[in-house]
């Protein structure tokens, strides 16, 4: 019985750890591509901004300090505040942009 | 296209085998749970160290045999005045029998009245024989006692003569001896009672056949009705036994002692041959087990049948099954009957392994099931909607506008196609659906922008998507 002891005990270690990291892990990993998602959608945001400054025919210092904001917020990679804030910021000087180049 | 095209064929296949996975992930638990559970039971398991689990189940429940005669007996001060007008009183029923002459040597010039009565009296009745003062020895059945003492067959002879043949001359002799003479001897000789005589040729002729065509005989006065056939098969096997049930023997002349002539004439074959209440056992392994079911069957019920007028069917059933129980206590080596081995005995030794398998099974596809999310969730977010179709579609109508556009409608079109590659990667990685379908809605409102302003109709994404898909 002795050494039977000790593949209960090894197996009932095994089981729960399986258990928890199948129930973790997807979680973890599903939290990690919502941020993906939303530094994906953000940097969409910051590209469609520049585009837009790009064909801006007149300049906006409003929008151009949006943007910056945006991309320094961007480089520093945080967390999914700091990728909807960029998102937003980049948005807002797109509109800008766009609204000043007439629509 | 053809990406999408391709991919589309395995999510029919892929969602099913996932499902598949999962289900026999949680089987594979359940049943470590189970064993896990099993195992933990079995270790308050007490070890049984019997040989074998007799299945004989005997009990013999005060009165409920029929073995109280329900004689009425005279009054106690009766009693008196019959024992003080004769030495010896016998009430009608009464069963023992003895050598009188001697009894009579033994009782010598003492003043010794006994006392007999029918066998099989209640409690209160066997108080009232009690408080009879002046019998010196009371004989109920063939239960002897007097005084203080109570004479108990000391041998098989000895129980032979007392439930074989009533005879309680033995005993009788002891117990005036040391009532009436003060006598230190505490052990009878055997007694010599009426002996026993081979069975004549026709005796034996009539036997035979009785067991020949039925395997039993009863004679007159027997109270055996039938051969017990479950005890029978418990105590003896499927082969089963004869019977022969004989009244007890009267003293005054040698009885036939049909064991060994019927062992002769059915060899190889179990007989038993009862006198009154006394068993003898004829036949295969009799040497091994005879004397020893004798001797713990007599020594434990011997008190009983001796002062109680249990039926012959009684006796026999309490036989067997003491010889069961012998049997299945391995004392000799006989092959036991087919008992279904327990499967938890057996699967015990082999439970830690197959839980130690179960518990790897459900490693194994635990791994499997964190490998494959990224591929599971991609096709269940392509199966659910058609955001593949459509980034496709939308993708597609940028081509096309892109040869149409003017400077004003460029960068619209850029963010649109900025937008379509984001939503292509999201939808790469497998990215939750909702993002997709925003960037999808970020492209589609910028390619509307450029469907509006360029010139030709029908490239406005809701116009051209609707008629891609019609």
């Amino acid at each position: 019985m002795s050494s039977s002891w000790l593949v209960w005990l090894i197996g009932c270690v095994v089981l729960l750890v399986a258990g928890l990291a199948t129930a973790l892990v997807p979680r973890r990993r599903a939290r990690e591509q919502t941020l993906e998602g939303a530094w994906l959608a953000a940097h969409a945001a910051i590209d469609s901004a520049t585009v837009s400054r790009d064909a801006a025919t007149t300049r906006s210092v409003d929008a151009e300090q949006l943007l910056a904001r945006a991309e320094a917020i961007s480089s520093g990679r945080g967390g999914r505040a700091a990728a909807r804030e960029a998102a937003a910021l980049a948005r807002r000087a797109d509109h800008l942009w766009q609204a000043a180049d007439g629509g | 296209m053809a990406d999408s095209a391709d991919s589309s064929v395995q999510p029919a296949r892929r969602p099913r085998v996932h499902a598949l996975v999962e289900w026999l992930r949680w089987l594979v638990l359940a049943a470590a749970v189970v064993m896990l559970v099993v195992f933990l039971v079995a270790q308050g398991q007490r070890a049984d160290v019997r040989y074998g689990q007799s299945p004989a189940t005997g009990t013999i429940a005060e009165g409920s045999a029929g073995e109280l005669t329900g004689e009425t007996l005279p009054s106690v001060q009766q009693l008196t005045a019959m024992l003080a007008a004769n030495r010896v009183v016998r009430l009608p029923g009464s069963v023992a029998q003895w050598d009188t002459d001697q009894v009579a040597r033994a009782i010598g010039g003492a003043d010794v009245r006994i006392l007999v009565t029918p066998p099989g009296l209640s409690e209160q009745q066997r108080e009232e024989v009690d408080s009879v003062d002046n019998a010196t020895v009371r004989v109920i059945g063939t239960e002897v006692s007097g005084d203080i003492y109570q004479v108990a067959p000391g041998n098989l002879a000895d129980w032979r003569d007392t439930l074989g043949r009533a005879d309680v001359t033995s005993a009788l002799v002891l117990l005036i001896n040391k009532v009436a003479h003060g006598s230190t001897v505490t052990h009878a000789g055997s007694g010599t009672g009426g002996g026993w005589r081979d069975p004549t040729a026709a005796e034996l002729t009539t036997v035979a056949a009785d067991l020949r065509s039925t395997g039993i005989h009863a004679s007159n006065g027997a109270t055996l009705s039938a051969a017990p056939t479950k005890a029978t098969t418990q105590a003896f096997g499927a082969g089963g036994a004869l019977y022969v049930a004989l009244p007890t023997a009267p003293l005054d002349a040698p009885a036939p002692d049909y064991g060994p002539a019927l062992g002769r004439l059915f060899p190889d074959t179990p007989i038993v041959v009862m006198y009154g209440d006394w068993i003898e056992y004829q036949g295969p392994h009799a040497a091994d087990f005879a004397e020893l079911a004798a001797a713990s069957f007599y020594a434990r019920f011997g008190d009983r049948l001796s002062a109680y007028a249990y039926s012959q069917d009684q006796v026999l059933g309490a036989y067997l099954t003491t010889v069961s129980g012998i049997r299945y206590a391995g004392l000799f080596d006989r092959p036991l009957p087919y008992r279904p081995a327990d499967p938890l005995r057996i699967a015990l030794p082999a439970l830690p392994w197959l839980f130690a398998a179960c518990v790897l099974a459900f490693l194994a596809l635990s791994v499997r099931s964190l490998r494959r999310p990224a591929a599971a969730s991609r096709s269940l977010s392509r199966r659910g909607g058609g955001d593949d179709a459509r980034l496709a579609g939308l993708t597609a109508l940028a081509v096309e506008v892109s040869g149409l556009t003017g400077a004003h409608t460029d960068p619209a079109l850029a963010r649109a196609i900025i937008q379509l590659r984001a939503a292509r990667e999201a939808l790469d990685e497998g990215l939750p659906r909702r993002r997709v379908r925003d960037l999808l809605d970020g492209a589609d409102r910028e390619l509307d922008v450029v469907g509006r302003r360029i010139e030709f109709r029908g490239y406005r994404p809701a116009e051209y998507l609707r008629g891609r898909l019609a």
